[in-house]
């Protein structure tokens, strides 16, 4: 199945309806390759189409041009061995948080799920929580069970968008480190979007700095941290600080050119 | 000195003196409005004969019981209409659910069928009765079947609505996990459209029992509506209140069970403020 690195874009661009019935153009010409194995971040301004590259991947969407690849064959339909955890809430209301986590297996005809359900309470630090509904977990436990459903089915390629922007910045810290420690034992292939750039830096083997939208690959950064790291803790080392001070001067052009668009056309969001 | 918080007992004792206060004047409430009827009524300035009075109709419900009606045992009538409007009500609800959750997710056959259901859903559907009494005859069968069009098109539209309303994102999470499209009608769509289904079934209950009843005017041997159209003839306000009375009951303890299924099945929502019920 491994023919062909785990992701490739090849000249991606995409466009999409608006419902006022004008093209909006997401991405043009976006173009890059990702190794197995590899943490690798998207990182661009606000509404630049970072997560229309994750649903290309995901095969939610599909290209207008170009092709994209995961495992040497191109998406055409929704891959079941690709994880997905979303920006926002998407765990399933009526079900507590034990079924939540079972979803996968349960959808996937996989019997004897019980033990394997209750080691991925457990990786993430629910036990005791089993019978929980999400409107009774905080936005971090809801995270952990997000990230608890998509990895259970031991994804290849797992996709985050913006997966903890919603949390509050202690917590966020929190969850940066533990997606390290889980990861790391997993193996999986991911990418990660964000428009945090310490988040980026410190989750990350590569970073891909896109461009204001329509995105394309502005610069490509390798990070050259130890692993295992310590998320919170690697923030404060010069080398960190270096790679950040790097990247920004690259980014940041993109960002005050998003910014400016903002403010001719208010009220564009991706 | 300590300000302390009220202790447990305490909070529990102002809830229940509360609660007390209410429920008495609900009752004098109750007392008051009756009364002044049954006063009113004694002394001929309401005119018993046309608006009856609160003794009359409690005497009219104790001679059913006992004696029976003019059309038979009062528990048969009673349970005549209460299967028709139930018939009614549970075929209104499935099939309005398997329709309304099969068009939301089939658009092209929602686009083909949607001129029909809005020249069907415009039609005043009492009037069907008299249609259903001249297909269908003069038995339940024409009045369950007025029961199922008065609660079919609610149920339907609000499963439509509810399927159409479906988190996206959630659709794509279940696809992603691998669910089937038949596990995601049945684990996501159906759930989350299940507290439109049954905000229409409070409602749809009523109206299986207009339907039961009112076919029951159009042409019936038996049923409440029919005893309340032969009271009508004889003049009998009591009877008229008296069968009034057993619909409602009727149709306050279908609500209750409705509420109780209702809570039952959405009990992974977040429990609604505190309020009063109404």
């Amino acid at each position: 199945m491994n023919s062909g690195s785990p992701v490739k874009f090849e000249n991606v661009s995409k466009r999409f309806r608006t419902p006022k019935g004008t093209w909006y153009q997401a991405l043009a010409g976006l173009d890059f390759e990702i190794k197995a194995g590899e943490f690798v971040s998207l990182v661009g301004p606000t509404g630049c189409g970072k997560s229309t590259a994750l649903t290309l991947l995901a095969g939610l969407e599909q290209p207008s041009i170009g092709s994209v690849k995961v495992n040497g064959s191109e998406v055409t339909e929704i891959d079941t061995s690709t994880g997905f955890v979303f920006q926002h809430d998407a765990t399933f209301p009526w079900m507590n948080v034990y079924n939540n986590i079972a979803a996968g297996p349960k959808f996937r005809g996989v019997k004897d799920y019980d033990a394997l359900v209750r080691t991925w309470i457990g990786k993430v630090g629910l036990t005791g929580f089993e019978s929980n509904y999400p409107h009774q977990l905080s936005g971090g436990m809801k995270k952990r069970v997000a990230l608890a459903q998509a990895l259970i089915n031991e994804p290849t390629l797992l996709l985050m968008d913006e997966p903890f922007s919603a949390l509050d910045v202690q917590t966020r810290s929190i969850m940066t480190d533990e997606l390290v420690t889980i990861w790391e034992t997993t193996g999986s292939t991911v990418v990660f979007v964000t428009h945090d750039l310490e988040e980026a830096i410190a989750l990350s083997d590569r970073v891909i700095v896109l461009t204001a939208g329509p995105a394309k690959v502005k610069a490509d950064f390798k990070i050259d941290l130890v692993r295992p790291r310590k998320a919170r803790d690697i923030r404060f080392t010069e080398e960190f600080l270096k790679i950040y001070q790097d990247i920004w001067s690259v980014l940041r052009e993109e960002v005050d050119l998003a910014y400016q668009r903002q403010l001719v056309a208010p009220g564009k969001e991706n | 000195m300590a300000e302390e918080f009220l202790s447990e007992a305490a909070i529990k004792k102002n809830r229940s003196k509360h609660r007390i206060k209410v429920h008495s004047l609900q009752l004098s409430l109750a007392v008051f409005l009756l009364g002044s009827w049954q006063l009113l009524a004694d002394h001929q300035i309401l005119d018993p004969f046309f608006y009856g009075r609160p003794s009359g109709v409690m005497h009219q419900l104790g001679v059913w019981i006992t004696h029976g009606t003019s059309i038979g045992s009062l528990w048969v009538n009673a349970w005549v209409t209460f299967y028709e409007a139930t018939y009614g009500f549970l075929a209104g609800v499935i099939l309005g659910i398997i329709f309304g959750v099969f068009l939301a997710r089939n658009p092209t056959a929602a686009e083909i069928f949607a001129p029909y259901i809005k020249v069907s859903n415009s039609i005043p559907r009492v009037v069907l009765g008299s249609i259903f009494v001249l297909w269908l005859g003069l038995g339940s069968v024409s009045k369950v079947a007025l029961a199922f069009v008065l609660v079919f098109f609610p149920v339907f539209f609000n499963a439509f609505q509810g399927t159409r309303e479906a988190d996206h994102k959630l659709i794509a999470n279940a696809k992603l996990l691998g669910a089937s499209k038949r596990q995601i009608t049945l684990r996501v769509i159906f759930p989350s459209a299940l507290s439109w289904i049954t905000a229409s079934m409070h409602v749809s209950f009523g109206f299986a029992l207009i339907g039961a009843i009112v076919g029951e005017f159009l042409g019936a041997q038996r049923g409440l509506g029919l005893l309340i159209a032969t009271a009508q003839g004889n003049f009998n306000p009591n009877g008229v209140y008296a069968a009034m009375l057993l619909i409602a009951i009727m149709a306050l303890s279908a609500e209750w069970l409705i509420t109780k299924m209702e809570n039952r099945l959405l009990n992974w929502r977040p429990t609604q403020v505190s309020g009063s019920e109404l």
